[in-house]
């Protein structure tokens, strides 16, 4: 039996691997998948770029989850707190699974495609079988779920990431934001979705396994194009505000005091007809008891997850869930949870190795973003 | 005459009589990336060989470093408080931490030559 486990938690490696240690990456063990932390440049000059220019993200590790069978989207609304009525087709949303607390199962994203017996989501790579799991209980076995192993994902980010991919796929131009679409490339079918981890406009790519090196080594062609590994990823979607599953949202956490009411439909909530329906209806009425918010500490030190917050009056107020350096600022950035009654304050105090360090508290994001927006 | 000894840890102490300067290797900072933060310790107080004295934080984590020798710090790298990128870019010379009075020169044989070290990380 230890034995079979073992085997489950083995170490896999993408169809970049080879691609990423002939660009002299930095490999690691992140999600289950051997990644890149950074490649020769660095995290920051590789977080930089991405802000200036794009960069291209290896995110094979996420699970591509395809369900198909007629009346698909009636069958996930009585889980999800999304609303696929008020969603053209096409349009990719963000939401949560959930479970009867309304605590966070995983984050996702939901493409409605243009199939109404066909859904899309891509969901963090620790999560998968977790979320399959879930969603095999509580949908009729009717429907087929599939993990879409054969496809690789590649995320290109950053301001030049429409120029860029126009040169290989020309029909992409003025794609909305949070949108998606398959194209044929070459032989080959890819979906592409306008969206992403940075804060920055760009795509993420779905693409056969056997032809994402070749996709790869195309887009790099460009000279506006760098690669970039998990570390500038996460100073990125840290700048961002963008919560990282495991870390700024688990099990034991809920939507609204993680600050992602907007993600859920206030219809929904109203008639509390989703998994985790009542307790989130509760929750949005009566407001969040602790709130995720962004903190500037003064200095130069970072305070990293897991340092405890406290107010002036040194009383234990809260937690970092997520905090380093933003090349972007070239300040140090946290981000984590403080109860409520303290959200409305300018400061707070951050024990970084028994020293209390002022921050402010400021909302997120830390950078603006800079999606896609079609001009009017 | 200065002699320059290393830690399994991948700290270097340069030795002229009882006065050592303490740094990371090049192999270190390779290994830790962009450096944004150090924290030295403090002028006049003492450390036992072994001990974490300091912290050098890069963008991905932070790392403790310990101290190659017992002593008493007497001077400290004030300029890696406004940029701690020196240690990046020049780790054995300009990127140096600290300095130390060195308590007992005998300690010094539980750290290894450069060759010992060369063979520790594989060059």
């Amino acid at each position: 039996m230890s034995e079979l486990i073992n085997e489950n938690i083995s170490i896999e490696k993408t169809s970049l691997f080879d691609f990423h240690n002939k660009n002299n990456a930095k490999i690691v063990p992140f999600g289950g998948y051997y990644l890149p932390i950074n490649y020769s440049s660095g995290i920051i000059a590789e977080h930089n770029h991405t802000r200036l220019k794009a960069s291209i993200f290896d995110g094979s590790h996420m699970g591509q989850i395809e369900i198909k069978g007629p009346f698909i989207m009636e069958a996930l609304e009585k889980i999800l707190p999304i609303s696929f009525s008020k969603l053209a087709p096409g349009k990719i949303k963000y939401t949560q699974l959930l479970n009867h607390e309304g605590k966070i199962i995983d984050d996702l994203m939901i493409h409605k495609t243009t199939d109404e017996n066909s859904v899309w989501l891509v969901v963090n790579a620790a999560c998968k079988q977790k979320d399959i799991n879930h969603l095999r209980d509580n949908l009729n076995e009717k429907f087929n779920i599939n993990l879409r192993n054969d496809l690789s994902l590649i995320a290109l980010q950053g301001p030049k990431s429409e120029k860029i991919l126009l040169d290989l796929i020309p029909e992409i131009k003025g794609m909305e934001f949070m949108s998606s679409n398959w194209f044929r490339y070459s032989n080959y079918e890819i979906l592409i979705s306008r969206c992403g981890y940075t804060g920055e406009d760009g795509f993420e790519i779905s693409i056969p396994n056997k032809k994402v090196v070749t996709f790869t080594e195309k887009l790099l062609k460009n000279s506006d194009v760098k690669l970039a590994g998990l570390g500038a990823r996460d100073s990125l979607r840290l700048e961002a505000g963008l919560c990282l599953y495991g870390h700024d949202i688990d099990i034991e956490k809920n939507p609204i005091e993680a600050g992602l009411k907007w993600s859920i439909c206030k219809d929904r909530v109203d008639k509390e007809d989703f998994i985790g329906g009542q307790a989130i209806a509760v929750e949005y009425k009566k407001g969040p008891q602790k709130n995720l918010l962004g903190f500037l500490p003064k200095g130069r030190a970072p305070a990293r997850e897991g340092t405890l917050i406290y107010d002036a009056n040194n009383k234990l107020i809260g937690e970092v869930t997520s905090g380093g350096f933003s090349p972007s600022l070239g300040v140090p950035i946290s981000m984590g949870y403080i109860i409520s009654s303290f959200s409305n304050k300018k400061e707070v105090f951050l024990d970084i190795r028994g020293k209390k360090i002022p921050a402010d508290i400021i909302k997120l994001p830390f950078v603006p973003h800079n999606y896609f927006k079609r001009k009017k | 005459m200065t002699d320059i000894f290393y830690t399994k840890d991948h700290e270097w102490i340069k030795v002229n009589g009882d006065e050592g300067v303490v740094g990371i290797t090049s192999y270190a900072s390779e290994q830790l990336g962009d450096i944004v933060f150090v924290e030295l310790p403090e002028k006049g107080n003492s450390f036992n060989q072994g001990k974490d004295v300091a912290v050098i934080e890069s963008v991905k984590a932070a790392s403790e470093i310990y101290s190659p020798a017992s002593g008493e710090i007497f001077e400290t790298n004030s300029s890696l408080e406004e940029k701690p990128e020196i240690i990046n870019e020049d780790p054995l010379d300009s990127g140096w931490l600290y300095k130390i009075i060195i308590k007992n020169k005998d300690e010094l044989k539980n750290l290894m030559s450069e060759e010992e070290y060369k063979k520790l990380i594989g060059v």
